[in-house]
């Protein structure tokens, strides 16, 4: 084998197609179920209805993608094989399942340790501890000690944390007055969603761009930062220390993810392909609306000093924007970088040199693609216009985009999921009949 | 082996086989990416040899790239044994895009 060829080190494609087929189908039920939600949106993040959305797009949309496109990746950035593909199928059964036992839970209002609620949560946990299995098994094999694979192993200690916290809040509901209820989700944001995006954005994105010669000392300052101010940031939640402790620790992760904002920005600079295909130009307006993301979540860190009608509707914005905007645009974008390749491999490995085979960039609607980045823009627009003036109607007008937007990308998905094509054979220039002469040796 | 821009004409003919090779990820054939480094041919032995490099390490495409390789000068070459060997020195960087390539990549290949 040749050192640093990660086809051979690919998992089986079935192993890994089902999750972006999930997560298709879970960003359309959770579009659907914002039409219903509507006026919820606006109150609190606390409402049942919200967290119901949330966790399907959070765990059936995200996660789901995040633990399929992982299972690809960790070939790719550690260059060794993955630890178990039976671990990786038994992941996604639990996760699938779990997730709608959780989404209905808290939908009906069954915060408590309901069987649905207990069950679901049980089969996440068990998901997620299988994922952690499988990543730190291949690191444990790795020999690339990069920064970027050093952020992937840390969030997913992070993300253990976040779901054992989780369920313990449903448990013992008693411990939410121990700020439980943010630290779970500062270390699901922050710790895993947030730790995981900086190492694997920081190794695609370059890669994607042809960008070459990029300084990683602003990724190993990120790491310190942002793992450093969340440590603070959580200690500070839980023993409820002062503002101040609070604000240093907000302000280090915001500086944080502006160095990992500052590696990506020179990658695009630096880039040799001019031009953004449809996968680009997602993951550009992902990178945009992260930047609405540190400016709310930076105020957020200086909430004492915030109006609290003001208050919610930032900590509203900073959340929707990070799972709706950044992260959704990310995956969105990612997608189209990632699955054909994943589906072009299976089906034409065997046939290059062979037939003429068509790019993967050539296996999904174009049409769609560039419909459904403006359905989202327009999704996007709308939910925060909605968040903002507290009006249903928008939110609605927001549910009806994002539906579109789903409905396109789940058929682009599709699309490439069940791409086929009549294959014909390549025809090769014949070359002259002649005495050939001998090479020049140098 | 003859480094590329030392080629003579029939390992020229071997680099032409190798330009219907694309990069799967941008469009653009490998050669204009300035991925091939050199070109041996030797019809005494019956042996083509190929020394090539990849944009970046653990490229998910990489092997299906050299084996592209293999099967297009076999099918020009029957009867020849065609080695792809895959090196990481030197490293690859942009400046060994041709100029051809750069145009391509700046046009947009989609």
């Amino acid at each position: 084998m040749q050192a640093g060829l990660s086809t051979k080190n690919a998992p089986s494609p079935k192993v890994v197609l089902p999750y972006y087929a999930y997560g298709a189908v879970a960003f359309i039920a959770a579009a659907i179920m914002m039409f219903f939600a509507g006026n919820d949106i606006t109150l609190t993040y606390m409402s049942p209805k919200v967290l119901s959305i949330a966790h399907v797009l959070i765990l059936g949309w995200i996660t789901m993608i995040i633990f399929g496109a992982l299972y690809q990746l960790i070939p790719v950035v550690m260059e060794v094989k993955l630890y178990s593909e039976k671990l990786a199928m038994a992941s996604f059964i639990t996760l699938g399942l779990g997730t709608p036992m959780m989404a209905y839970s808290f939908w009906v209002n069954f915060i408590g340790a309901s069987h649905a609620m207990m069950t679901g949560g049980g089969l996440v946990i068990l998901s997620v501890i299988m994922f952690v299995i499988n990543v730190f098994g291949s690191a444990a094999k790795t020999e690339i000690k990069t920064i970027e694979n050093r952020f992937i192993a840390t969030s997913v200690v992070w993300l253990l944390l976040t779901v054992i916290l989780g369920l313990s809040i449903v448990l013992f509901p008693q411990i939410l007055a121990n700020g439980s209820f943010q630290i779970h989700i500062h270390l699901g944001i922050i710790g895993w969603f947030m730790m995981l995006v900086v190492g694997v954005a920081s190794t695609l994105m370059p890669m994607f761009f042809i960008a070459h010669q990029l300084n990683k000392k602003c990724l190993e300052r990120a790491y310190w930062m942002i793992n450093g101010g969340l440590v603070v940031l959580l200690t500070t939640m839980f023993l409820d220390l002062g503002n101040y402790a609070k604000l240093g620790a907000g302000v280090a992760i915001f500086l944080g993810f502006m160095m990992f904002f500052k590696y990506n920005l020179s990658a695009y600079k630096k880039r040799l392909r001019r031009s953004l295909d449809i996968g680009m130009k997602l993951s550009v307006l992902a990178f945009s609306l992260f930047a609405l993301t540190m400016l709310t979540g930076l105020l957020s860190a200086f909430g004492s000093i915030i109006d609290a009608k003001y208050l919610t509707t930032i900590n509203l914005i900073y959340g929707i924007s990070l799972i709706y905007g950044f992260l959704t645009a990310l995956i969105l974008g990612q997608m189209y970088k990632t699955l054909p390749f994943i589906v072009w491999l299976k089906l034409y490995q065997d046939k290059v040199g062979k037939f003429k085979t068509p790019l993967p960039a050539d296996m999904h609607s174009e049409e769609a693609a560039q419909a459904h980045y403006f359905f989202f823009i327009a999704g996007f627009s709308l939910l925060i216009a909605g968040v903002i003036f507290k009006e249903a109607i928008l939110i609605q007008a927001s549910a009806a985009f994002m539906l579109l937007t789903a409905l396109l990308y789940g058929y682009n998905t599709l699309k490439i999921l069940n791409h086929k094509q009549k294959l014909k054979p390549l025809v090769m220039p014949k070359l002259k009949p002649r005495v050939r002469p001998m090479a020049k040796k140098n | 082996m003859a480094k590329i821009d030392n080629l003579n004409e029939i390992e020229q003919e071997v680099l032409e086989v190798i330009k219907t090779v694309p990069d799967p990820e941008v469009g653009v054939n490998i050669v204009d990416l300035g991925l091939i480094y050199e070109v041996a041919y030797d019809e005494e032995n019956k042996r083509i040899d190929v020394k090539m490099t990849l944009s970046a390490r653990g490229c998910p495409v990489g092997d299906t790239i050299l084996q592209h390789v293999q099967t297009v000068v076999s099918n020009v070459f029957p009867g020849f044994y065609v080695d792809v060997e895959l090196v990481w020195e030197p490293q690859w960087t942009p400046a060994n895009i041709t100029d051809e390539g750069r145009e391509e990549l700046d046009g947009g290949a989609f």
